[in-house]
């Protein structure tokens, strides 16, 4: 597993990359460009404009919504002139200004003497806050990358993980074939996206092309359609493929689930031992299925166990009875 | 486990033959293989990994070998490298 998460992104970086998107004006002249964003908190700095200063948010894109311009405009221009520079000297790495309005003079200023950039969106504060998070959170959100292969089964991601040549993607093809879908082959690039959530994707150079030993490089999206595949999907139980091993102790019962740790968050591992002529394909709609019974509520191997005990417990019970009937 | 920083050095980089010759070599290794380029960790027995790596004439790639034979496999696969898989 190798991490690839990113620490922080420079402002040019988001300009180029949302310019559109986000309908943005640069008004500076571009001198604080390279400011880097550390985190994916945006402050609105109400408060240090009226001069309160104190447990400031450092290192915070600032946005300056109505409120912050009007309040700003009824300062005669000496003041803001003040305040702005008070501002400038907090650690800003980057000012937003929303809904299309002018920034004014005093701004544009001391901005350019602390070189912090000045940006402008069209869209309304809310709805730039929200947008502008949700960008910081999928840059900065965790993620590496594994060997191994993703699959959609019945609406359930399913990542194989196993040694090179344990039949990986030769499951993967039988699941496609059934009508499931691939997401990744090989490598799968792990995003954590929510606090209980992982997200698998492939990487863009290898598109859904499979290797398969014997055949070669194939296409899976040419050869079975756009039903086939899949951009990204939740991962949710890990199947870890292994060569079948004499010594080691599987699992019969299923009633203590095993877990395996990816970024910090605990997925439900199953490990299947892999033999000449063994479906695997069947095992993996069964593991899908079965997760899916779980997630409704229903688990069949502590049904199975309580229906079991409560028989002993009736058979028990009868028992007593006809040996304490003495008639 | 051993590691070792590798430039690339043949002049169309590691395309689909070397990448072949290099996940053919490394699978007669016991050991676990991996080649990282760009924050990217491929298993080097597998093709679609390293050719996934893109890796062009030039560029570094670190490999990472860990098992019973991993200095033997190191020491083949550097080789490899040196004589530019073959080609100029």
């Amino acid at each position: 597993m190798q991490s690839r998460t990113k620490d922080s992104i420079t402002v040019e970086d988001f300009y180029k990359d949302r310019q559109d998107l986000f309908e943005l004006t640069l008004f500076t002249s571009g001198s604080g460009l390279k400011n880097r964003i550390e985190n994916n908190q945006v402050h609105r700095p109400g408060l240090a404009l009226a001069g309160f200063t104190e447990r400031f948010a450092h290192k915070r894109s600032q946005i300056l919504g109505e409120t912050e311009l009007t309040y700003l405009l009824n300062l005669e221009s000496k003041r803001r002139m003040e305040v702005l520079r008070l501002l400038f000297s907090l650690n800003v790495p980057v000012v937003f200004i929303t809904k299309g309005n002018p920034p004014p003079e005093e701004l544009l200023i001391t901005a350019e003497e602390s070189n912090t950039p000045v940006l402008g969106t069209r869209l309304s504060t809310p709805g730039f806050t929200y947008r502008y998070s949700a960008y910081l959170d999928s840059i900065f959100a965790p993620r590496i990358t594994v060997h191994g292969t993703l699959v959609d089964v019945y609406g359930v991601g399913l990542l194989y993980m196993g040694k090179s040549g344990v039949g990986k993607s030769e499951c993967a093809l039988d699941l496609v074939e059934r009508g499931h879908r691939l997401v990744a082959d090989d490598v799968v690039l792990i995003t954590r996206k929510a606090p209980e959530v992982i997200i698998g994707a492939g990487i863009e150079v290898t598109g859904h092309h499979m290797e398969v030993r014997g055949i070669g490089i194939i296409d899976i999206e040419k050869l079975f359609g756009i039903r086939a595949i899949r951009l990204q999907k939740r991962i949710e139980v890990l199947v870890r493929l292994e060569i079948w091993d004499t010594e080691f102790e599987y699992d019969r019962l299923g009633i203590d689930e095993q877990f395996a740790t990816i970024l910090g968050i605990e997925l439900p591992q199953i490990t299947i031992p892999v033999s000449p002529g063994k479906n695997i394909t069947v095992i993996s709609e069964v593991i899908a299925m079965n997760h899916m019974l779980k997630v409704y509520g229903h688990n069949p191997a502590l049904e199975f166990s309580k229906r079991l005990s409560e028989d002993l417990k009736r058979k028990d019970r009868t028992l007593s009875y006809l040996e304490s009937d003495t008639e | 486990m051993l590691e070792e920083k590798i430039q690339i050095t043949n002049k169309l980089g590691l395309h689909a033959r070397p990448a072949a010759m290099l996940v053919s070599t490394a699978s007669k290794f016991k050991s676990e293989i991996f080649a990282i380029k760009d924050g990217i960790e491929v298993n080097c027995k597998s093709i679609m990994g390293i050719m996934m790596l893109a890796a062009e004439t030039g560029s570094w790639i670190t490999l990472k070998i860990d098992g019973p034979d991993e200095q033997q496999a190191l020491e083949t696969i550097i080789q490899m490298f040196k004589e530019n898989f073959g080609e100029k």
